[in-house]
């Protein structure tokens, strides 16, 4: 077996399980943490376009998620607009408002972006915590919006089972995935790295870095803002605080930092070893011991960048490379 | 018109320790040119240290500055010598060392809980011999607590100043923050600076928590709000320069007090954001910023 044929494999595999796992877990509460699993994971791939590709460390995220959920769950409430269609629209509006950001921002140094990023998505949530409509769309300030039950209906973008949520993120984060493969190989994947690197050694080659960036970021915010809608969907119900808060911008932020800033396989290794661990710490000792389990999150997340700065990835790359090439090499002897 | 005043100067002291909070956030960002996310949490350790404090032994609130102050210099100078140091020197080829951020990122969530474990979630408050006392002035009412804030605020920053450019020490901190590789080479540990910068940065956030705890709660979460204030101060006055982050706090505790007058608390937040955002984009160096620290 070659190593080509071993990576096949594995990764048939891996669709496999992924594919089948609803039909082994019935259970809607190990539903819902895999399908939130996915999502991160999905957010992070997305995230990865601009965090990891273009080497700057946006942590206000949150404010793309909360156009693509704002702007979908408006038009289906008030105008009827199946969720589906208000997905695509909010997924331009947050790209708009990427771009817009980013024009500015990407002159600055990573501090400085990441401040800025932060003020803008708590600038955002205070804006929305105070609007109650905007002419005639209702925001309903701090209260948030709720979507009324429809019933089973996919064009209305809502299922009284888990499994359909389960297939659509899963469809969406493997989409997200070969996209960055594909980028990762292409011209622009160079570019953006290079840029990221060493800017200004890549500007002097003449490379148009602001540019790329920009593309990358109006990918990252579109991307991002589709799974708002899918949130929106998901929950029914969803609110600034919620949904806007720091708590999510950063959790993205993390989940790719453990995971592998810049990798493709980042976001889904750190979510894998982020999500389930937040999930369980929270169900078994959040009742118990309010804060436990953030402090243990707090500690792994020091403990994996003392140890493992690149993140997860890297050491589990090598140990994969060792298994790979003792299998081959048996392969190669029978 | 009075009222105006009276919301000018109460914005100014309370600008003034926003400033305060914000300094040790752009002394250390200024030497190591790392933002310190757990900055807000030391706060609220050196806010419940003092809560303790004046709790358990009756003392005088202000007698907590002798006290809160070392402690947190001790926090503070082992924090980046045992998490921080580290991380820093892997990435000692990066130009930016962003990996540090989220190692304070993990002690601010760490910090923060533990706190909520230990204290629960409810709001405290010290009843000391000056909470809620005032004099008047004419017309107008100046509120004890904030004054001594106020006073304590000025003294820490111009004390600061002093230290780094009369001292030996202080001319390190300074030469390290300038050119790293430089100071290095002409005999400055680099990490016993960093270990310094961070104490002294930290044992600020204790003065801090020391003088806004007379009038103020605490709870463990309190650092946020005081954190992200921190940040859009020291962003405002230019990353780190110590009067540029007083006259940033300033200015935040100006619009938040007289804007305040005018309407609903929470859209003067609103205002904050929309300064600052105008202000990174007009001018990104903030006031008193170095060009090429942007």
């Amino acid at each position: 077996m070659s190593r080509k044929q071993l990576d096949m494999t594995l990764l048939g595999l891996g669709l496999a399980v992924s594919f089948a796992l609803p039909l082994v877990i019935k259970s809607p509460t190990y539903l819902q943490i895999l399908i939130l699993l996915f999502f991160y994971a999905y957010l992070t791939t997305a995230w990865n376009l601009v965090g990891g590709f273009a080497g700057v460390l946006p942590m206000g995220h949150a404010v793309f998620v909360g156009i693509g959920a704002y702007t979908s769950t408006i038009l289906s409430n008030q105008y009827g607009i199946s969720p589906w269609i208000g997905m695509l629209a909010g997924g331009v509006l947050a790209a708009l408002v990427g771009v817009l950001i980013g024009k500015p921002t990407f002159r600055m140094r990573g501090a400085y972006f990441a401040l800025c990023t932060i003020a803008f998505a708590e600038g955002f949530r205070v804006m929305i915590e105070n609007i109650d409509s905007i002419g005639p769309l209702k925001l309903n300030g701090p209260r948030g919006l709720l979507i009324p039950l429809k019933g089973d209906s996919f064009w209305n973008y809502q299922f009284m089972h888990k499994e359909p949520y389960y297939y659509i993120i899963l469809v969406m984060l493997l989409l997200v995935l070969a996209l960055t493969w594909f980028i990762s190989r292409s011209r622009m994947g160079y570019y953006l790295a290079a840029g990221g690197e060493e800017p200004e050694a890549a500007q002097a080659l003449g490379i148009n870095v602001a540019r790329y960036k920009l593309v990358a970021m109006a990918m990252s915010c579109f991307l991002t803002a589709l799974a708002g809608t899918f949130y929106a969907q998901l929950m029914l119900y969803f609110y600034p605080k919620g949904l806007l808060g720091l708590d999510l911008s950063f959790e993205i932020a993390f989940i790719a930092l453990i995971g592998g800033r810049g990798t493709i396989a980042g976001p889904v290794i750190g979510a894998l070893a982020l999500r389930p661990l937040n999930e369980f710490t929270r169900i078994y000792l959040g009742s118990q011991l309010p804060g436990l389990h953030l402090v243990i999150f707090g500690t792994i997340l020091i403990l994996v960048m003392l140890y493992q700065p690149k993140g997860l990835t890297a050491p589990l790359a090598r140990i994969y490379d060792k298994f790979a090439s003792r299998i081959t090499r048996q392969g190669g002897a029978q | 018109m009075t009222a105006v005043i009276q919301a000018v100067i109460n914005g100014t002291m309370m600008g003034a320790m926003y400033g305060l909070t914000a300094l040790g956030l752009t002394l250390i960002f200024g030497v190591m040119k790392v933002v310190n996310f757990a900055h807000g949490s030391l706060l609220m350790v050196g806010m419940f240290t003092a809560y303790w404090l004046i709790k358990l032994t009756g003392i005088h609130p202000y007698l907590s500055l002798l006290v809160v102050p070392p402690l947190l210099f001790f926090f503070g100078y082992y924090m980046q010598n045992l998490l921080i140091k580290p991380v820093f020197k892997a990435e000692q080829q990066v130009r930016e060392p962003l990996t540090v951020i989220i190692v304070t990122t993990g002690v601010w969530y760490v910090l923060d809980n533990l706190a909520l474990m230990l204290f629960g979630a409810e709001y405290r408050t010290v009843k000391t011999s000056i909470t809620g006392t005032s004099f008047s002035m004419g017309e107008f009412i100046v509120s004890i607590p904030k004054l001594s804030g106020f006073v304590v605020s000025v003294a820490t920053a111009v004390g600061l100043w002093l230290f780094m450019v009369k001292t030996r020490t202080g001319k390190a901190l300074q030469a390290t923050s300038l050119d790293r590789e430089a100071a290095n080479l002409m005999g400055i540990d680099q990490y016993r600076i960093y270990n310094l910068a961070f104490g002294i940065g930290t044992a600020i956030a204790g003065i801090a928590g020391c003088v806004i705890m007379p009038f103020y709660y605490v709870y463990p979460s309190v650092g946020v709000v005081f954190d992200i204030r921190a940040f859009i101060i020291v962003v405002l006055g230019g990353l780190g320069s110590i009067h540029g982050a007083m006259l940033g706090g300033v200015i935040i505790g100006l619009i938040e007090s007289v804007f305040s007058q005018f309407m609903p608390s929470t859209w003067t937040e609103a205002i904050i954001y929309a300064v600052f955002l105008v202000i990174l984009f007009v001018k990104p160096s903030g006031f008193f910023g170095k060009k090429q620290d942007w």
